[in-house]
């Protein structure tokens, strides 16, 4: 029993380009996410019952089961249905529709937080529409909702390491590999847990940084 | 329309007595790893979260080794933490079940995860009230049980059951390693030949029935303790 790593740091560069690519998954699902989430708020805060009714069902169904079998389902259970999806786009699609849900829960606290008086008091003041939601819901909303969006977004960036199970060559995907080759499990698998560390962490700070900078939000960081 | 014809002519040779039992028995295994975990995680997070407390703790390296902990465990993908757990014990000797692999796992996870709630629950309460015990010479352990943890409980328990019920849906990444939990079972299913649109729907709506009426009776409980709390307050309020 003894840790040997020579063999594993050789992966280094490896690695860190596989934690570029799950980077660039988590921000593209988020990306979009937030999209959708943005929509499913708007309706569920402001449509009638009948346009609420479906986007409740989609978030209640993609809050409710777990990702990997959601994935499952949109790799292997639509080619059924004539649909083949790459795993690339599979993942992403999945990881998108499942973040959509959670973001449209999260974006609907904002929607809620605005004060009717905050949007009388604007209109008072000879706000037009548009500086209305420029200097007062806007940055209202950014303040309540950063917190829970930059929360979202760590765990979606923990949430890429299943894009593996695919054969995305991600980072956990390009870990399972070099154990594959190497048999150094425990040095491989400690190295890429460290590796999310180190990511997750710079993450919350350059989050934080930013929140900080651009909308003023006092938040604790991590 | 010829997926519906396909699934209404495969609907009988799937939802058979026995693959029914197979499935039952597959979902009780994802109950069995996920309460098992939770219950071993919220016990480990509960010990971290208090001995950080620096009333109980007073030597700072402890609580800095602690802190590491918690934030080391909850930036590991669960994917990773669980491989580590699996070639951690393979290094170690230890001949593991899969099933002890996958408790160890989620007990991890849950503690670091845990041990964050516990200390939010922790800090709602002033700092003075700390102040005050100590001062009148209560035993820290003491003034945790008797003063603290009264007043944190409506903090602590409702982000539990959440974290519970995504904790529920984390363990189909057991799969992973062949315990046959719920999404291990699609997979066997569609080896069998059946098709993956019945195999892992049917997973799906199990799932859904699992944790939709998990965080509903989180919900509930989490109404009762809301109301009970004012409810004992009430009287001492004045008119």
């Amino acid at each position: 029993m003894s840790l040997q790593y020579g063999q594993v740091i050789a992966y280094l560069p490896d690695f860190l380009a596989g934690a570029w690519l799950s980077l660039q998954i988590a921000s593209l699902a988020f990306v979009m996410g937030l999209v959708i989430g943005l929509f499913g708020a708007a309706v569920l805060t402001y449509g009638g019952p009948l346009a609420r009714a479906p986007i409740r069902a989609y978030v209640s169904f993609c809050t409710n089961t777990p990702q990997l079998v959601q994935i499952f389902f949109l790799f292997f259970a639509l080619p059924d249905m004539g649909i083949i999806l790459s795993p690339y786009v599979a993942v992403l699609i999945g990881m998108t529709l499942n973040a959509g849900a959670y973001l449209t829960e999260i974006q609907r606290a904002g929607f809620q937080s605005i004060q009717r008086a905050e949007i009388d008091a604007a209109e008072t003041l000879g706000f037009s529409r548009l500086q209305l939601v420029r200097y007062v819901v806007a940055p209202h909303i950014i303040r309540t909702l950063y917190p829970g969006l930059s929360n979202q977004y760590i765990i979606m960036m923990l949430g890429t390491s299943m894009a593996a199970i695919f054969g995305v060559e991600e980072l956990t995907a390009r870990a399972l590999n070099a154990n594959a080759v190497t048999f150094r499990s425990i040095e491989i698998f400690s190295l890429t847990a460290l590796i999310y560390i180190g990511l997750t962490i710079i993450a919350s700070a350059l989050l934080y940084a930013l929140g900080r900078v651009l909308f003023r939000v006092k938040a604790r960081a991590f | 329309m010829g997926i519906i014809a396909g699934l209404m002519e495969e609907a009988p040779r799937f939802f058979t007595y026995w693959n029914m039992l197979f499935l039952a028995n597959a979902a009780l295994n994802t109950l069995l790893v996920s309460f098992i975990g939770c219950l071993a995680g919220y016990a480990l997070g509960f010990t971290i979260a208090t001995f950080r407390l620096p009333q109980i703790t007073p030597v700072a390296p402890v609580r800095g080794a602690l802190i590491l902990y918690v934030e080391a465990i909850r930036r590991i993908p669960f994917l990773v933490l669980l491989m580590c757990v699996f070639f951690g014990f393979q290094l170690s000797g230890v001949q593991a079940s899969l099933f002890l692999i996958a408790v160890t796992a989620v007990a991890l996870r849950m503690s670091a995860l845990s041990a964050e709630n516990v200390r939010a629950g922790y800090e709602a309460v002033h700092e003075r009230q700390w102040d005050a015990a100590l001062t009148m010479n209560i035993p820290p352990l003491t003034a945790l049980f008797r003063i603290v943890l009264p007043q944190s409980w409506r903090v602590i328990l409702p982000p539990s059951t959440i974290h519970t019920v995504s904790m529920i849906k984390e363990t189909s990444l057991v799969s992973q390693i062949g315990f046959l939990e719920l999404t291990f079972s699609a997979r066997m299913l569609t080896q069998r030949g059946f098709s993956a649109l019945i195999c892992y729907g049917t997973v799906l709506v199990l799932y859904f029935v699992i944790s939709y009426a998990f965080s509903a009776a989180g919900r509930y409980a989490e109404r009762k303790l809301v109301h009970q709390a004012r409810a004992v307050r009430t009287p001492v309020l004045p008119a």
